[in-house]
């Protein structure tokens, strides 16, 4: 008894030195040996993160003799381009760097490889990639996760947060003047009728300051920038808990149409031509010092806050979360996923190339290059945290709220930005046009998405 | 034997037939073929997002769909009807005054039917953009001028304006394509016969006389090719506007190849999205037999071109 007793003792021993053995023993090149000589064609948006990527890969391709060829396109081009190949079953493309509403697209008609079966190899998976633990598990589990199902790991977390004119709220002479009117100390708003006094106090379009810029185009920016005031307001599009579930249509509800009457109400403190700008347009009017306030993605904060050949601005923009509303301090949150098709004829050799670009030292060069990164330890990192816009960023993250990647997740989107342009025009009313987006939405998605709030 | 005669007995022995099969098969491969495939796909409920629609035949529901139920198709199509109208009728005008004028008053025809071809030499994208910017709100040139001069307030902007989006589009296709009108009347001005216009001269007719029932008879075929050829363009107007306005603001310029778009590639309703572009098509193909028959057979008979009218 007592020797079996010491066998068994001595066994697990060594089973568990034979594994930390393992783990120690596990290297790049080892794993990578197998596809050496193979080719991992990546394809994605034009944007410094992915030509940060392309900057990299030459280190992965000397370590591991896996060749990595990036595509670059421009955004719906990048989508475009990959829902053609996916049809066409050609395996082009071995990773796929994509928006997170098109994933429920994809995971549901079977295009997308489950990673499952790569994380549980361990002559894959590197012992120190601990993606649960060194992910943002809301964003992630949010633009990489359908259905229970791991497809991909984040490329860029993108948010929305509010960014503001420190000289300008800061400026002894403004405070003063605003405080006459306003009956409150000027400083950036935390709710949202300060937000717009704010908005109305700054706009002077007769010496080229505008209160705010909103990113009204018919186009998928005003809905990416709508959804914060919508959630700030307390509305949702639908009434569900993850992005992969379907539910009633909630988009007509009265705090959906108090958002967007809100958003309505910036109109006339934004520059004329909002109704045709989209998230370029407000970016250069923000390089260009023409902006007081205004809600804006995370990932053009540094071509307007650090970069001087490129802003005006550089030193006086602020960052915080979203302002508060009735459903609290709550924002959107997006990103673009490395996934991989079923059809890559290179699978292992694009989740190795995966798995790499996810380490730390990679993440922390493409954040500092533009990038967003899915890595809380990388924004915790000194360099990082001396960007300005880092703790909003983080901020955001974790207030992030899920939305709808079901397949017709994209036909949603322009059935509401299609309604959310024409209200603006004055068209309709608020509550007309999300009433027709929500009798559309639900007709869409069928019995599973029933109306709350019927339609007048 | 020479080699005439050899080639002469090929043709004979039925290698004629064999010569044009290359350009048949490429005309049914890349025209045909595709043509029928849509017609086809039209009679499924085939869609890229939704995995439980692979294809399955559904008749005509897409086009009832299309018929009954589908108000934004239909707006669509009524403001592409009015955007060819309005657009094809103004470069028409101003193309024939322009394409008169160069024909009477200037010797040296080259170098400005060279610079009149630049605005169509553009493409259609980089007209777009182009203009896109010259209209910016806060950047734009078009756009400062406009204020400064006092065409434009301060607070507005042409494109995010609901009453100058669609009239602005319309201009930009007339600036782009009035050249290729006054290029192909002035061809047809510079090839008409000296001698009816001479005789209508000796009978007394005046100038105006001579341009309503001599010249304007005599040209009737080259304005219906221009009309046709311009009407059918303008009908797939997709690029520029697309650009500078994706539809918007609301729905003011959402042309109906731009719902296609929409249909087919945003959505991937590919089933119901050939069913749109059928629907183009055949409405293009009616309503252009239509018209190219009263052009022609207006007057009774066709007047050659060339011929003694």
């Amino acid at each position: 008894m007592k020797t079996f007793a010491g066998r068994l003792i001595m066994g697990g021993i060594a089973s568990v030195l034979l594994q930390v053995a393992q783990a120690g023993a596990w290297t790049l090149e080892e794993a990578a040996k197998p596809y050496s000589g193979a080719t991992v064609r990546v394809v994605g948006e034009a944007l410094p993160p992915l030509e940060a990527l392309a900057k990299l890969a030459p280190q992965f391709e000397q370590a591991t003799g896996i060749d990595v060829e990036v595509e670059m396109y421009e955004h719906s081009e990048a989508v475009n381009k990959v829902q053609l190949d996916l049809n066409s079953r050609r395996g082009r493309y071995d990773v796929i760097i994509q928006p997170h509403r098109e994933l429920g697209k994809f995971a549901t008609n079977g295009h997308l490889l489950d990673l499952a079966g790569f994380m549980n190899d361990a002559a894959l998976r590197d012992p120190t990639f601990k993606p649960e633990e060194q992910l943002y598990e809301k964003p992630w589990k949010e633009i990489s996760w359908y259905d229970g199902k791991m497809y991909g790991f984040p490329f860029t977390v993108l948010n929305l947060f509010m960014w503001y004119r420190t000289d300008l709220l800061s400026d002894p002479k403004e405070m003063e003047g605003f405080k006459a009117k306003y009956g409150y100390d000027l400083a950036p708003a935390q709710n949202w009728d300060q937000y717009r006094d704010i908005a109305e106090w700054f706009y002077r379009p007769d010496q080229g300051l505008y209160g705010t810029a909103l990113q009204a185009k018919r186009h998928e920016a005003l809905w990416y920038e709508w959804l914060n005031f919508l959630y700030s307001f307390g509305g949702d599009v639908l009434d569900v808990k993850s992005g992969s579930e379907c539910g009633p249509v909630i988009v007509n509800s009265p705090q959906a149409v108090a958002a967007l009457d809100y958003y309505k109400s910036l109109l006339a403190y934004s520059p004329p031509d909002s109704l045709n700008y989209f998230w370029d347009d407000v970016m250069a009017l923000m390089q260009q010092g023409k902006v007081a306030e205004l809600i804006m993605w995370n990932d053009a904060t540094y071509a307007v806050a650090v970069d001087e050949t490129a802003s005006t601005v550089v030193g006086k923009v602020g960052f915080d979360i979203t302002p508060q509303g009735e459903g609290g301090k709550v924002g959107q949150i997006e990103g673009w996923s490395y996934l991989v098709p079923t059809y890559s004829k290179n699978q292992q050799a694009a989740f190795l190339f995966m798995q790499w670009m996810m380490g730390y030292d990679r993440q922390l060069e493409q954040h500092l290059n533009g990038g967003a990164t899915g890595r809380p330890d990388v924004y915790a990192a000194a360099e990082v945290q001396k960007l300005p816009y880092s703790n909003a960023s983080m901020a955001a993250h974790e207030a992030g709220r899920p939305k709808a990647t079901l397949p017709q997740s994209s036909e949603m989107t322009d059935i509401l930005v299609r309604e959310l342009s024409s209200s603006l025009t004055g068209e309709k009313s608020s509550k007309a046009a999300l009433d027709t987006a929500a009798t559309e939405i639900s007709k869409l998605l069928g019995s599973c998405a029933p109306m709350s709030y019927p339609a007048l | 034997m020479t080699a005439s005669t050899r080639g002469t007995l090929l043709l004979d022995r039925g290698v004629g037939p064999l010569l044009v099969l290359p350009a048949t098969l490429l005309v049914v491969v890349f025209l045909v073929g595709p043509f029928y495939y849509m017609m086809y796909t039209a009679l499924t409920d085939l869609s890229f997002a939704d995995a439980s629609r692979n294809g399955n035949f559904v008749g005509l529901d897409n086009f009832r769909k299309l018929m009954r139920d589908d108000p934004l198709f239909w707006d669509s199509f009524l403001l592409t009807l009015r955007f060819v109208v309005l657009a094809v009728s103004i470069e028409f005008v101003l193309g024939f005054a322009l394409a008169f004028l160069i024909f009477r008053f200037v010797a040296r025809q080259r170098l400005l039917t060279t610079l009149l071809l630049i605005p169509m030499m553009i493409a259609p994208v980089a007209v777009g953009l182009i203009w896109r910017l010259l209209l910016q709100g806060d950047f734009g040139m078009v756009t400062y001028y406009m204020r400064k001069v006092g065409l434009l307030s301060q607070n507005a902007a042409v494109l995010s304006s609901p009453d100058l989006v669609f009239p602005a589009i319309v201009a930009i296709d007339v600036w782009q394509w009035t050249p290729f009108v006054t290029l192909v009347m002035l061809a047809g001005l510079m090839s008409l016969p000296r001698s009816p216009i001479e005789a209508a001269m000796m009978d007394g007719a005046g100038p105006v006389r001579v341009f309503l029932d001599v010249m304007l008879p005599l040209l009737k075929p080259i304005i219906a090719l221009v009309l046709l050829l311009r009407g059918i363009d303008a009908f797939k107007e997709f690029d520029k506007v697309f650009i500078m306005t994706g539809g918007g603001p609301g729905t003011l310029t959402e042309l109906v190849s731009i719902y296609a778009y929409r249909v087919n590639f945003r959505n991937w309703d590919l089933g119901y999205g050939a069913a749109v572009a059928f629907m183009v098509y055949l409405v293009v193909l009616i309503l252009c037999s239509i018209f190219y028959k009263a052009i022609y057979w207006s007057a009774n008979r066709p007047a050659p071109l060339g011929g003694h009218g």
